[in-house]
């Protein structure tokens, strides 16, 4: 149910680092509600204790979305429906895209937001591993500082991150490719809508003649939160592209997922399915030549 | 008989649609009285106890309860049921199933209750749970009602011909067991319902989103210790039931009934998403064993069926959802030789009852996925099987039912269904190419429970084979109306005013299946009227006679038969008064068309029909009528299984085309086309949307829901868990309707509402099979059944998401 709360719209960043540097612990940032309002009626240890929520939807500036000299800068809290209609972000950074379109259901987008997603910091967070293969790098505020970390940094453990009670994350910036990257993304749900991923897979691959000059994999879901597989990135950086190849990344992945994660209940389902649907990713990046 | 109609069989849109659509309709929680209170539950974490003592005294001074209510205050009968009294209004012996409800606090603060309902303290002695239905009769088995002797909730025997011989006539038997889950029927709008006292002479109104308005009155009024009219039961506009509102809201309606009457106040009970999933009946799980033996032609000699069911905590509806399986169970085919048994069993599990199918989809999946084995083992496709097997005029059912005096269009609805999807041509097709089984998902089958399983570069599989095509049919027919079960009949009271308009009400309920806008029309159309002049009546046990239950999809055949009468009544009243007026012969016959009664045989003789009606109030017509359709005897012996089941059958085929991802599990129903003789079609419109509702509601059945539990503890208790389809799930729909002539029902018209749900699993399950290349036994077919061929589930029953 929902606790007796204070509720504040502060208008501007200024008034939102007062009202979080006033009441700390006791106040809880929120943007689209999403997590923390079924988190309140499923009784979640997490929104316990929480006696006043601060509200981002009246500051504007949390929800532009513009081009910086070298990236794009995306308010912390732009809503995924926002995000999917964003054109910058569709040509320069398509994943994100696909991975926004791919949160729940119409409604849902409409109300929750970029930041919300990675804050809350869910295993099955869905923009996350497209996030993560674009190096996304934010920007926290509080009264005091501002401080930029990257988003890998950022998160520490499921629904746990870096952010103290006294800051805001204001934006996600990502800073744009070289050409030639191919890529894609992938989640499987139960359903087609309206569905929790069991699995999300981001990859990013530059080929230079064949040769794998840059490539970048991230998960959702299978993972105890969002990860970049970096031993792995780089096992395969410099090799020549091959069906060969594809089947041993695959074949590695699994192994680093069951590393990352233990045995869980799902393993038995989840580890043969999600080298199965990262091979077909790698195939299918090669032969449509999806651009990024 | 009329040869042309002039609105039944159109397409009308139905008349709470627009409502309903912009958010005006008024459901029961949009319903509130300025002195209400709320009730809250209590109920005791655990799935099977012995109560020793209940202790309120840390909340009951509390200023926000304004009372509690416990089975002390029922002044009538504490244990309800609608077939065996077996439940509790409030438990205060026992708890056998997390869902139950031991007191309610009522005040006026409903969030501050359900904290302080935390707060009750109890005293309890636990007993061990029975979850598993398969050890419900042993021996040594905890008795979940220990005054029923047994956990035997009902066993159903059949004995036809000699089963001996029959398996000994044959030259090939398949042997193979199927399991079906617990599922919720997942209406959009939980239980609500709100108690008024009428303070003059101690009555109550109850005002809810029930099913069965008549039957909650009846469990009302026997917990209150009332006569029948002192409780009076009005339906809100109901948001989904599938025939999930009846006991829980018959329960909930007798709570808020007490309650109210106890502090002389109205008292609402509004459920959760949560609660509702945790207290309300479900569909129950079957674990079916079929054994059947057949020619090398094909032709079936004998089945032995055994079928035991998990009833869960209480009877409610299990002797008859089990009896519809036990007379069904063979499926639509000429036996000459069947021995079913059915039981059904107590476990400390969610309780089941009635749901959308009733006892049919559960043996549906099972028999005719065998009969695709059947056709696999002997070269022939799955319609040539059916073709050598299935029902025709004149044949005899497994419960020795002749079946006449009607269209037994078992084969049309079939040969259509293939013809309309060159099925025999595709199935070939499909089955070719399917032939091999991808050795990874050899090795995923094969692999261990508990054990993981890492795949070698070598399992993995190039995209395009990843994709399998298949296509499946299943083939039913099913029992009209209650059949065996009761007493069968209804009634529907019309009354034409002065004007010509005109009020109508049946003593069946609007459930959300279009039957406000079918008995418009019906009554239409007798009249000749339009739709519009017909005001369709709230449901209120007041006005119009009991009528049984709205259930087995009853409501067009039986309600429908009523309205028919009743318009009928006032139309030969009314013909009868113009004879006279017109000084016409007796046997001059009139039309009543386009809101005009004319005399065929004089066409200088017209009258508008509101003109008529204004004639004939005045010279003291009666132009109010009940028409009351009761439905014809059936006969039934219950110690062999023997007998006419129902008076009478509808018939169904549906093909189901899928891909399957062999990479995921995922399994994606491109299209189904649904063949079904419903009898006449009254509404177009309706009843394609029966058929949209019912196959996509029956694919959800198939590939995705699944209701599991911990100790008898729920783990899916929303939405977020529960996955009924979306929009996005399920392909085409393509309804096609086969009418027949029958002599029961308004013109024929009988039922469509559940035989569009019972098939779609077996359908898809076949279409599976046939892409795959592999016989899948348990439903729901999800993604860890196609990969790995068993059911995942975590250990507890915590939500990541809730840490």
């Amino acid at each position: 149910m929902i606790p007796k709360i204070e509720y504040f719209s502060p208008v501007n960043l200024t008034e939102l680092l007062k009202l979080l540097d006033r009441h700390q612990q006791a106040a809880k940032i929120i943007a689209g509600g999403t997590d923390i309002i079924a988190g309140f009626h499923q009784g979640s240890a997490r929104f316990k204790g929480i006696k006043y929520l601060i509200d981002l939807n009246w500051i504007d500036e949390l929800k532009k979305v513009e081009l910086s000299s070298d990236g794009i800068v995306i308010g912390s809290a732009a809503s995924f429906s926002e995000i999917l209609k964003n054109e910058l972000i569709n040509h320069h950074f398509p994943l994100l895209s696909t991975a926004a379109s791919r949160v729940g259901s119409v409604q849902i987008r409409n109300r929750a937001t970029i930041g919300g997603n990675f804050v809350n910091n869910a295993p099955c967070a869905d923009s996350v591993p497209a996030l993560l293969v674009y190096d996304a790098e934010i920007r926290i505020r509080s009264v005091e500082a501002e401080r930029a970390v990257s988003l890998a940094d950022f998160l520490l453990k499921p629904y746990q991150t870096q952010l103290r009670s006294d800051e805001v994350v204001t934006q996600i910036r990502l800073p744009f490719l070289s050409e030639n990257y191919l890529g894609d993304f992938y989640k499987l749900g139960r359903r087609r809508g309206v569905a929790i991923s069991r699995i999300t897979l981001a990859v990013l691959m530059k080929l230079v003649e064949s040769k794998i000059d840059d490539i970048r994999i991230a998960s959702g879901a299978v993972t105890p939160i969002g990860k970049r597989f970096v031993s792995l990135e780089q096992f395969a950086r410099g090799k020549t592209v091959s069906d060969h190849l594809y089947r041993e990344l695959a074949r590695m992945l699994g192994n680093e997922i069951l590393d990352a994660t233990g045995l869980r209940w799902s393993s038995a389902y989840k580890l043969p399915v999600v080298q199965q649907t990262f091979y077909q990713q790698l195939q299918h990046i090669y032969q449509t030549g999806n651009l990024r | 008989m009329k040869k042309t109609f002039n609105l039944v069989g159109k397409p009308v849109i139905r008349q709470d649609g627009y409502s309903k659509v912009t958010g005006k309709a008024r459901f029961a929680d949009d319903i509130n009285y300025p002195d209400q209170l709320f009730g809250v539950m209590v109920r005791l974490p655990i799935a099977h106890a012995r109560i020793k003592k209940i202790d309120f005294s840390e909340i009951e001074n509390h200023p926000s309860v304004i009372t509690i209510c416990t089975a002390g205050d029922i002044s009538g009968s504490n244990i309800s049921g609608i077939i065996k009294q077996d439940q509790p209004v409030f438990c205060d012996q026992k708890i056998v199933t997390p869902g139950d409800v031991v007191a309610m606090l009522v005040g006026e603060d409903e969030e501050l209750l359900r904290q302080l309902a935390g707060k009750v303290k109890y005293e309890i002695e636990p007993l061990p749970a029975l979850t598993d239905p398969r050890k419900a009769l042993d021996s040594d088995a905890v008795l979940i009602h220990p005054e029923s002797k047994s956990n035997l909730i009902v066993h159903y025997p059949l004995r036809k011909g000699d089963i001996e011989r029959g398996f000994s006539q044959s030259d090939h038997i398949v042997e193979q067991t199927y399991t079906t889950q617990l599922i919720e029927h997942g209406y959009i709008e939980p239980e609500t319902v709100i108690a008024i006292p009428l303070a003059a002479d101690r009555s109550v109104k109850i005002i809810g989103s029930i099913q069965n308005p008549f039957t909650a009155r009846r469990i009302v009024a026997q917990a209150l210790d009332l006569p029948l009219t002192r409780v009076r039961v009005e339906q809100a506009e109901l948001g989904g039931s599938f025939g999930g509102k009846d006991d829980t809201m018959d329960i909930l309606s007798a709570r808020a009934a007490v309650a109210a009457l106890k502090t002389g106040r109205p008292v609402k009970i509004r459920y959760r998403r949560e609660e509702s999933v945790l207290e309300s009946y479900k569909r129950h799980p079957y674990i079916l064993h079929y054994k059947v033996g057949f020619s090398r032609e094909g032709k079936i000699k004998a089945m032995k069926i055994d079928i035991l069911a998990d009833g869960g905590a209480y009877a409610s509806m299990s002797p008859f959802v089990t009896w519809r399986s036990v007379a069904q169970a063979t499926g639509p085919y000429e036996v000459e030789n069947v021995c079913t048994d059915v039981r059904a069993v107590y476990t400390n599990n969610p309780y089941t009852g009635a749901m959308r199918g009733f006892g049919s989809p559960q043996p549906i999946f099972a028999q005719e996925s065998i009969m695709d084995e059947i056709a696999n083992q002997l070269g022939k496709t799955p319609d040539e099987i059916r073709w050598i097997n299935c029902l025709h005029s004149g044949s005899i059912t497994a419960t020795g039912q002749k079946l006449e005096k009607h269209d037994v269009n078992l084969i049309k609805v079939l040969d259509t269904a293939v013809q309309k999807t060159n099925f025999s041509r595709q199935w070939q097709a499909c089955k070719d190419k399917n032939k091999s089984i991808l050795p990874f998902i050899q090795k995923t089958h094969a692999s261990q429970a508990d054990k993981s399983l890492l795949l070698e570069s070598e399992d993995l599989v190039a995209p395009d084979l990843l994709l399998r095509k298949g296509i499946g049919l299943a083939l039913s027919y099913r029992g009209c109306s209650l059949g065996a079960e009761g007493i069968d009949a209804a009634a529907a009271y019309l009354s034409v005013q002065p004007d010509g308009s005109l009020y109508l009400v049946s003593g069946l309920a609007e459930n959300g299946q279009g039957m406000r806008t079918t008995f418009s029309i019906i009554a239409a159309e007798t009249l000749g009227l339009s739709v519009e002049d017909i005001h369709y009546l709230e449901l209120d046990t007041g006005i119009v006679p009991d009528s049984g239950p709205t259930v087995a999809s009853r409501s067009t055949l039986m309600g429908g038969g009523a309205v028919k009468i009743a318009a009928e009544i006032v139309r030969d009243r009314l013909q009868k008064f113009l004879c006279d007026f017109w000084k016409l012969n007796k046997q001059d016959v009139l039309c009543f068309e386009k809101n005009k009664v004319f005399s065929e045989s004089d066409p200088q003789k017209t009258l508008r029909f509101s003109e008529v009606c204004q004639l004939a109030y005045r010279k003291g017509v009666c132009l109010a009528a009940i028409g009351w359709y009761p439905g014809p005897k059936v006969d039934w012996d219950e110690s062999v299984g023997q007998g006419a089941a129902y008076f009478t059958y509808v018939y169904g085929c549906q093909v189901a085309e899928v891909t399957v991802n062999l990479g995921t599990g995922e399994v994606y129903v491109d299209r189904v086309v649904a063949v079904h003789d419903p009898g006449k079609v009254i509404n177009l419109l309706g009843a394609q949307g029966q058929v949209y509702g019912g196959v996509t509601q029956g694919a959800g059945y198939g590939l995705w829901e699944e209701i599991s539990s911990a100790d008898g503890f729920i783990r899916e208790l929303n939405f977020d868990q529960i996955f009924i389809p979306t929009s996005k799930d399920v392909g085409e729909i393509v309804p096609v309707f086969v009418e027949g002539d029958d002599q029961h029902g308004p013109w024929g018209a009988k039922s469509l509402g559940e035989p569009t749900l019972e098939l779609t699993a077996a359908a898809i399950a076949n279409a599976v099979r046939n892409a795959v290349g592999v016989r899948f036994f348990n439903l729901p077919l999800n993604l860890e059944e196609i990969v790995l061929k068993r059911k995942l589930k975590p250990g507890g029953l915590k939500r990541g998401s809730a840490v």
